[in-house]
């Protein structure tokens, strides 16, 4: 791609200088203080306030304690400082700008609200690997527990809760694990923009998260969360002071999720540099950017249904329970409307990240670019339809189950694009075998068992007989770990490199990816058999009859922890110690690797002017 | 490694391809004879019969991609710290782009059609003057009732007669509940102030299992009863020792 | 990196994780507080006698002197009970607490026991009213875990009738008694609960006590 240079662009920005002074000394540590302190104060307000012998009492402490930890965690940490500053009307200059973008500070801003979109994305790749560092060891305490047959180191109790938060600390990992990395540390470069359309929006949804995690987390000190992470009512209605945590935190990572979803597509939109048509685009932009209008559409139905259980708990609403004239379908609906459009929300930066990593590794264009961006807008526009295939066996409109099946079975097609872009991409390639590659080649083969499992549950027979069992629990874990999980980490591979200056170590990578890939057939595999042979899921013991099926799925999940364990070790070492990889070591030719690493604050110093895509490998001489 | 496009390389690549979709069919013949419950009813049965179909139709899918891969994992394959040479940029196929997606429409409309016509078959609820019996979800218990001359027998256990058309009417008393007969390949959930609705016709003498498919709270785990189809005069003569109450 | 280093990194790694995981697992199974096994008596070869209680709060039993975190929750006495198998198992529960309507009146027979039938205050009955229910002792056992058990006895509520009695710190109406008996078969464990709502809850009261573990339900384990 040829880019010819112009004049710097310039800023100047308007009126006096703001005290600079407490607020910038702001970080996480002054962010829990705050949200610990407002935290209390709600908890002591809605303490005196509130009637402890009514039922819902603990409920009600429990969600204004959390909105207290919110707004606390929020000015502790001065996201509202900028906010603040423009309606005093002492609006932030632009030294202020330059220090909250973390100018010159060194490895302390990571610590701070800083609104530097490469500073962000690193943050993201910390809080996905805790995330699946926390989902991960609840996902080992199950499967230890589910061993061998009976009761063991748990009892139903506490397996019930470590299933629920299991699952949503995997979601809410897997949502974040591609986006939040790279569609922030990389697309804007790609762009050609010196940072995000919103950039303070851009911190906010980091740290966000990071406080709904936090409630999320809190969960488990309060009895957790025996209901299934899909929180169906009316078994919630039993659940402790741990379902308000979780509603809250599902509010306030809708916040996070809406507002990283508006930035991505405002930065796409309007921020491209000159020359940088659509058509031009990397097809990992794309693929965010879509991705981000699906989550926009689809995460609000997370925030109202969260919302009317926590009214159904707080103040005796009856939305979903069928004594005071609610219904409990009502719920699942609304659930499930986010619900699947989510599952793709999460599969699309994978994949688009995977679209670009192909291209670069075989050393030829995305094949087909605009089929790829049209099986992806059709697979997230077809995802809108598809919501009541979770609920054919829920007895719901028998009605609706054929026109459900119809659109469910139809989704099949765009997904199959995946698959023509991905190997026409590779096809007739020079695959360079470096780490990326290995995970992609993961992908595939993973993705077709996802994929074509997903064929068998979405005909209602075959539903009605392996609905809540461990065939499902195998599919969409064929998905999330098979598929999702090497997509993030061959993006991880990818531009760890562009980020540190370093190869993410290319033997442990190696071992991690074997160990990893064995583990998943291993688990999985032995998770259908499971489910074959009639086990339901969900279940904290089980009969003698899946013993061996399910002894085999523990060794595998074992298998898995060791490949993840490596490829930590991996990433800690090599940040500091791993070889140098200089700033294109992939030799691609798109914007980010065309920027010295690190990059500079604002990215270029001069924005480039662009005149075609960046998949002409062999087409025009690369300039690198 | 450099790259080959010579005439032995892709008879191995249709070889390979030829065999994988065999062993891939063989595999949806041999799973579900093989770790499935045993089937009692014509509705277990059509389920087999799709699942055997669609792994059919799946296989060559699933066979060529991975033919694909392992050809590619063989032959184009470079090694080393060198960045390989341009590949010769193909952006389009069009012949190939309109034969997979005319593909992927072709199989999903013969899934759907199958799939919707082995529904619409058994659709519209239980045709000729079935057994009525009662399920009951309730944490974490199935009880059953059967209506006969005006009376509610109940049991703990699920007993039907053979050959006799059975119609459930499912509810709970607490929270929603998965009502499940593996062997019959039937399931609709238990939902508080609902009635739902399933039927069959077990046409197998035998045991089989009443599990609970939908999380209900503690001892989900433990909500599993069985039943057993007998003949209709060993069936009346369990029913009329029942206890019941009107 | 070299071979050595590589692979130091990777047992390194794997072995922290480990025991980061060891540690979870220890603190996962404190929370799951394994309460003494109530043992049935052995009385003569082949029989054996268990005594349980159901309480209107669970200042008595396994929750300690304190009620343990829930004191106003109702409770049975134990929550892990431990038969021998293939013995006949005489059963007397003490019920102190007051109730109502069943919901389901399916419980409101005597199944599963020897006779079909359970003695209440002397009385010998296979149904009681199902409108003054306390609680139940609902057994049953999973398939292909042991042999299959049923076994549910209502437990009517206590009238507070006669002279109160005293149990460690606490004054309770005098229980009303109910005796029955059943059969183990091999081993297995089987789970047990009470079928009456006698929890919390925001509606229906299924919740509480009625569905946290070590209140209104346990394991016996038949060896």
């Amino acid at each position: 791609m040829t880019t010819t240079l112009t004049s710097p662009a310039g800023a100047s920005l308007a009126p006096a200088s703001t005290g600079g002074g407490l607020a910038r000394k702001q970080n996480f540590l002054t962010g829990i203080i705050g949200g610990f302190v407002f935290g209390f104060i709600a908890w002591a307000l809605s303490h005196h306030f509130f009637d402890n012998t009514s039922r819902s009492y603990s409920d009600l402490v429990t969600t204004f304690t959390s909105i207290g930890w919110m707004f606390g965690f929020w000015l502790g940490i001065g996201a509202l400082n900028g906010p603040f500053a423009w309606l005093i009307g002492s609006d932030q200059t632009r030294a202020d700008q330059l220090y909250y973008a973390g100018e010159n500070q060194g490895k302390v801003r990571y610590w701070k609200y800083c609104t530097d979109h490469k500073v962000v994305g690193v943050q993201y790749i910390i809080m996905t690997m805790v995330l699946l560092g926390a989902g991960g060891l609840m996902a080992m305490g199950i499967r230890t527990e589910l061993v061998a047959p009976g009761t063991h180191f748990v009892n139903q109790q506490v397996y019930n809760g470590l299933i629920a938060v299991h699952g949503m600390l995997m979601i809410l990992a897997l949502i974040v694990a591609v986006a939040g990395p790279w569609a922030n540390f990389v697309l804007p470069i790609m762009c050609g923009a010196r940072d995000m359309a919103f950039p303070r929006l851009n911190a906010l949804s980091l740290w966000t998260l990071v406080s709904a995690a936090f409630l999320l987390l809190s969960t488990l000190a309060v009895g957790s969360l025996p209901v299934g992470w899909v929180v169906l009512a009316p078994i919630t209605n039993q659940a402790g002071p741990g379902m308000d945590f979780f509603a809250m935190a599902i509010v306030v990572f809708s916040v996070s999720t809406t507002v990283a979803g508006v930035n991505t597509i405002c930065t796409v939109m309007t921020m491209r540099t000159k020359g940088m048509t659509l058509s031009r685009l990397p097809i990992f932009v794309w693929g965010s950017m879509i991705a981000a209008a699906l989550g926009l559409y689809a995460f609000p139905y997370f925030f109202l249904v969260e919302t009317l259980q926590l009214l159904d708990r707080t103040e005796s609403t009856s939305f979903f329970s069928a004594a005071g004239g609610g219904e409990g379908w009502l719920q699942a609906n609304l659930f499930w409307l986010m619900g699947h459009p989510e599952v793709y929300v999460i599969l699309i930066p994978a994949v688009a990240a995977l679209f670009e990593i192909a291209s670069v590794m075989s050393r030829k264009p995305v094949f087909s670019y605009r089929t790829a961006i049209g099986g992806m807008a059709g697979l997230a526009g077809l995802s809108i339809l598809v919501w009541a295939h979770h609920m054919f066996t829920t007895g719901w409109a028998p009605t609706l189950g054929g026109p459900f099946m119809v659109t469910t079975e139809l989704i099949s097609i765009p997904t199959g694009v995946f698959f023509l872009v991905l190997v026409g991409t590779l096809w007739r390639g020079h695959i360079w075998m470096k780490l990326p590659t290995y995970w992609m080649f993961g992908f595939i083969a993973n993705f077709i068992i996802a994929g074509i499992t997903g064929i068998y549950l979405s005909d209602i027979p075959i539903d009605n007989e392996f609905h809540g069992t461990m065939f499902v629990t195998a599919h969409f874990h064929y998905v999330f770990v098979g598929s999702v999980l090497f997509g993030a980490i061959a993006a991880l591979a990818f531009w760890y490199p562009k980020v540190t200056g370093r190869y993410l170590d290319e033997k442990l990578g190696r071992i991690s990816f074997w160990l990893t890939f064995a583990g998943v057939q291993i688990t999985f595999m032995a998770m259908f058999v499971s489910g074959l042979k009639g086990m339901p899921r969900r279940y904290a013991s089980y009969s003698m009859l899946f013993e061996h099926s399910n002894f085999v799925t523990t060794v595998g999940a074992y298998t898995i922890m060791a490949g993840m364990l490596v490829l930590l070790g991996a990433l800690i070492t090599s940040w500091n110690k791993g070889e140098a990889s200089g700033p294109n070591p992939w030799h691609a030719n798109s914007l980010e690797w065309m920027v010295p690493t690190p990059p500079p604050l604002e990215n270029f110093d001069v924005l480039p002017v662009i005149t075609s895509d960046p998949y002409n490998y062999g087409e025009e001489k690369v300039n690198s | 490694m450099m790259t080959t496009n010579n005439k032995k390389s892709l008879r191995l690549f249709f070889i390979g391809w030829v065999l994988l979709t065999a062993l891939f069919v063989v595999i949806g013949f041999v799973a579900p004879h093989h770790w499935m419950p045993r089937v009692m009813s014509p509705q277990e049965h059509m389920t087999v019969v799709t699942i055997i179909l669609f792994t059919a139709l799946a296989a060559p899918v699933a066979a060529g991609v991975y033919a694909v891969a392992l050809h590619l994992l063989r032959h184009q394959t470079f090694r080393g710290n060198d960045v390989p040479p341009a590949a010769p940029a193909v952006r389009e196929n069009s012949v190939l782009t309109v034969s997979w997606l005319a593909t992927s429409v072709l199989l999903t409309v013969v899934v759907l059609v199958w799939g919707l016509g082995v529904l619409a078959a058994d659709d519209g609820g239980a045709t000729t003057n079935p057994l009525v019996v009662k399920v009951t979800g309730q944490q974490w218990l199935w009880s059953f009732a059967y209506e006969d001359n005006g009376k509610l027998v109940e049991s703990n256990t699920l007993n039907l007669p053979e050959n006799r058309e059975v119609e459930f009417e499912v509810t709970s008393e607490d929270v929603t509940h998965g009502f499940w007969i593996p062997q019959m390949g039937i399931q609709v959930d238990a939902n508080v102030g609902e009635i739902t609705k399933i039927h069959t016709t077990p046409n197998q003498l035998g045991g089989f299992d009443v599990r609970c498919t939908q999380f209900c709270g503690l001892n989900h785990a433990f909500m599993v009863t069985t039943g057993d189809v007998m003949t209709r005069q060993q069936f009346n003569s369990w029913l009329a020792a029942q206890p019941s109450r009107s | 990196m070299s071979r050595i280093r590589t692979l130091g990194v990777a047992a390194g790694s794997v072995l922290l994780g480990a025991a980061l995981l060891t540690g979870v697992g220890v603190w996962l199974a404190d929370a799951s507080p394994h309460q003494t096994a109530l043992k049935c008596q052995q009385v003569s070869s082949g029989v054996c006698s268990l005594n349980l209680s159901t309480f209107p709060d669970s200042l008595e039993g396994v929750h300690g002197a304190n009620g343990g975190p829930h004191p106003d929750w109702v409770s049975y006495s134990n929550d892990n009970i431990d038969v021998p198998a293939n013995t006949t198992v005489n059963v007397t529960i003490d019920q102190y607490d007051s109730g109502g309507s069943l919901n389901n009146a399916f419980f409101d027979r005597v199944m599963g026991t020897i006779g079909g039938t359970a003695t209440i205050d002397g009385k010998t009955v296979s149904q009681v009213d199902p409108t003054n229910v306390g609680h139940t002792f609902t057994l049953r056992g999973i398939p292909g875990n042991g042999s299959s058990i049923f076994v549910s006895v209502p437990l009517p509520a206590d009238g507070n009738s006669g002279t109160p009695v005293t149990i460690g710190g606490g004054s309770y109406a005098k229980p009303v008694v109910v005796q029955f008996s059943f059969k183990t078969g091999s081993k297995g464990v089987y789970e047990w609960n009470c079928e009456y709502p006698c929890g919390g809850s925001r509606e229906g009261q299924f919740g509480e006590a009625m569905s946290t573990f070590g209140y209104m339900s346990g394991t016996l384990t038949v060896e």
